[in-house]
């Protein structure tokens, strides 16, 4: 194959051309070896020069070879990221990047995310809630998000806003104090379950294994919020489809009647929400923006800051439960 | 070998017919309950999220205590050697195995998933009290069947031996095979018989009634339980009701199955039930004045549910018939050499202490965990209710066949 066209200096170029030659030669002997078409392998190399030579532009390489490539290599090819992409264009068509199934993106990036150390990216986060109380309006839209979301059966309600009053008339004030799960960083309903049925997720998230709870209510009683419940046989039959089932992300997937019958049931500040990237719907809907999510093991988030805040108190905190909940008063 | 008839059961037919068909009736009710609980779950409870826990849960830990109290009955009979105790030692024993089954036959009912009853012995968890109760009962059970099996052995033999019928076959069963009764093999027996009781008294009292008391006391959330002389109470109350149900059956073999009675083993049990009388009532005010010295809304709020609340009953019942009554009849000379009057208090603590069980679950579980929420509102249901009675049935049924069939009193008075 003749590069005399090629730009370069006189002398030594000749001297590369001869080595290329010789090359060649043997790599013609080894393409002949694999199971792969030999032809398709010398013209992709080829090509492969004069994009180098910058006789022809990378898109227009792939233009002409990745419909090949894919029908020869087949999905193996798919798979791997293609090293011979453009580092400042990302000239992988769209296609082809999802037959890839990998993000459109230059070896480079995905080499520097393969050595990124990974203590950065295993950041396990405090899942964490802050409620502002004089935001708060005691209009249990929280309440019903919830009940909504989650189609807690009657009885069950992952969240409620606890109502007082102050004073004597004409001086009278009005709290409202929303509680879901305080997700403590010592749960004690974790600490009194007998067979390990509920546990808390190093994300700060106290949540029930319905697969193994067997009802002795004991969290219940250990829990000093009042957070916990239980499915005691009741249901909202008109909820049910014919199979007898309601769609519930909280389960993640249908929920029959019997799924969660006789065992306890708590908020685990939406999981299924959360592992979306999704706020709690307790958050989401919250008409007065009282409520804020994030991670308190952050110290530069909002939730973080709100905490540390002078107005920011936690509920019961004798009994060493440790709440990631902060209430601003 | 001639063989001889052995009866240990009721000397007047008429008498037994009358209590089987109590029983009967106790049964056919509880087979009802059975029916709704096993259709219906828990709906027909009146149990809530605030209340999680209730009669049947109450009912637990009363025969729980009835237990470990008529066992460390007999304990004393056979490591201390209070020798005039042997007489009741077995009765006492299979008594207090009878009541951890229908203590068991309760926590069973309460369970929402009654298919995942034995998840604690898969899935341990070294944190929580009840994951170690769970295996301390099954322990106790073990060691409350292996001494009533030491203790009796040597009648079984001579029942099996020289008997006829059933109980001469079911005695031949319960040897296990292991008949000799050689002096050698008597005394191994005796031996291992107290080895058993060593083990069982500390599983008893802390353990098995001292555990329950703390699977309690141990919740900071609810302050009335969460003290450290909550679990001393227990077992003091178990004692009481222990006794009582000893006195109760010792008077009622004599009466009912021509037992021989000593009216001073009677009035000397009336000194000990009377004096456990008095430590608990001292230990409960003790516990009370130090609750309520401190003014902590939530202990001062319990205290006026206890005394004033709906299920006041509860309290009065144990003011009543766990105190008073027992210690008026107690306090007399007399009286307390007269089985009439004796019996009269050993039915009155062992219906009292269902007082002093009641008192502990559900007013302290009535206070609201915060201000704001609601409060609790619990009485049980009649389905709760019979349920509970088809079980006290159950644990008749068992004792009185047992006791029918059983040499429950050592053959010779001398033992």
């Amino acid at each position: 194959m003749s590069q005399s066209d090629a730009p370069g200096f006189d002398e030594p170029l000749v001297n590369y051309e001869s080595m290329l030659e010789d090359h060649l030669e043997e790599s013609l002997e080894e393409l002949e070896k694999t199971e792969y078409s030999t032809d398709l392998g010398i013209m992709m190399a080829a090509d492969a020069r004069r994009v180098s030579n910058g006789e022809l532009s990378s898109a227009e390489y792939w233009e002409k070879y990745d419909e090949a490539a894919l029908a020869e290599f087949g999905e193996e090819y798919a798979r791997t990221p293609n090293p011979a992409v453009d580092r400042v264009q990302q000239t992988i068509r769209e296609e082809t990047a999802e037959t890839l199934s990998c993000d459109a993106c230059s070896l480079p990036d995905v080499a520097e995310d393969v050595d990124e150390e990974p203590a950065e990216d295993d950041h396990i986060p405090q899942w964490g809630m802050v409620i502002d109380l004089q935001k708060c309006v005691g209009c249990e839209s929280c309440t019903t998000a919830c009940k909504a979301e989650n189609r807690t059966p009657p009885g069950v309600s992952y969240n409620v806003v606890m109502e007082q009053e102050h004073g004597e008339f004409p001086n009278v004030t009005r709290t409202h104090m929303p509680r879901p799960c305080l997700q403590c960083q010592n749960p004690p309903c974790v600490q009194v379950c007998p067979i390990t049925a509920t546990y808390k997720m190093d994300n700060g998230i106290t949540t029930i294994d319905y697969e193994r709870c067997f009802g002795c209510r004991y969290c219940l009683v250990a829990c000093p919020y009042g957070a916990r419940y239980f499915d005691f046989g009741e249901d909202y039959d008109d909820e049910f489809d014919e199979e007898g089932k309601v769609e519930v992300p909280e389960y993640g997937n249908k929920r029959s009647l019997e799924d969660t019958t006789g065992q306890a049931m708590k908020c685990n500040y939406c999981h299924h929400r959360l592992e979306r990237g999704e706020e709690p719907a307790c958050v989401e809907t919250c008409i007065g923006d009282a409520r804020y999510m994030g991670d308190l093991a952050d110290e530069d988030s909002e939730v973080a800051e709100m905490a540390s805040d002078q107005r920011a108190f936690r509920l019961k905190e004798e009994q060493g439960t440790d709440p990631n909940m902060y209430y601003l008063k | 070998m001639s063989t001889r008839s052995y009866q240990f059961g009721f000397e007047d037919g008429r008498v037994r017919v009358g209590w089987y068909a109590i029983i009967a009736v106790g049964l056919l009710v509880g087979l009802y309950g059975l029916y709704v609980r096993l259709t219906t779950g828990l709906l027909e409870t009146n149990l809530t999220a605030t209340v999680p826990w209730g009669t049947w849960v109450a009912f637990y830990i009363y025969f729980v205590g009835l237990s470990a109290g008529a066992f460390l009955v007999s304990a004393m009979a056979n490591v201390l050697g209070m020798k005039s105790l042997h007489v009741i030692e077995r009765d006492a024993l299979f008594v207090a195995v009878i009541s951890m089954i229908v203590a068991l036959l309760f926590i069973q009912a309460d369970l929402g998933r009654v298919d995942r009853s034995f998840n604690p012995l898969f899935h341990r968890q070294g944190m929580s009290v009840l994951s170690w109760e769970v295996h301390a009962y099954a322990l106790y059970i073990g060691v409350l069947a292996g001494e009533l099996y030491f203790s009796m052995r040597k009648d079984l033999v001579t029942v099996s031996e020289t008997g006829s019928g059933i109980r001469a076959t079911l005695a031949g069963l319960l040897t296990l095979g292991r008949t000799d009764t050689s002096p050698e093999s008597i005394q191994t027996d005796r031996k291992w018989l107290k080895r058993l009781g060593i083990l069982g008294i500390p599983l008893a009292i802390f353990f098995v009634h001292g555990g329950t008391g703390l699977l309690f006391a141990v919740n900071h959330s609810i302050s009335y339980w969460h003290t450290g002389v909550f679990p001393v109470i227990f077992i003091i109350s178990a004692v009481v009701s222990g006794l009582g149900l000893v006195i109760a059956l010792y008077v009622a073999r004599s009466k009912f199955f021509g037992d021989h009675l000593s009216r001073e083993l009677l009035a000397g049990l009336g000194k000990l039930l009377g004096v456990f009388i008095l430590i608990d009532i001292g230990l409960k005010a003790l516990d009370t004045i130090v609750g309520l010295y401190g003014m902590s809304p939530g202990k001062v709020e319990t205290w006026y549910l206890i005394v004033f609340g709906e299920n006041a009953w509860a309290f009065w019942l144990m003011v009543l018939f766990a105190w008073l009554i027992p210690l008026t009849i107690l306090s007399r000379r007399t009286w307390r050499w007269s089985p009439r009057m004796m019996v009269v208090a050993g039915l009155s603590v062992i219906v009292g202490v269902i007082g002093t069980r009641f008192v502990i679950v559900v007013p302290a579980l009535l206070v609201p965990d915060m201000d704001g929420m609601p409060a609790g509102v619990y009485a049980g249901t009649a389905e709760e209710w019979i349920l509970s009675a088809g079980f006290i049935a159950l644990g008749a049924l068992i004792y009185t066949v047992g006791a029918e069939l059983l040499p429950l009193k050592p053959l010779e008075d001398d033992h």
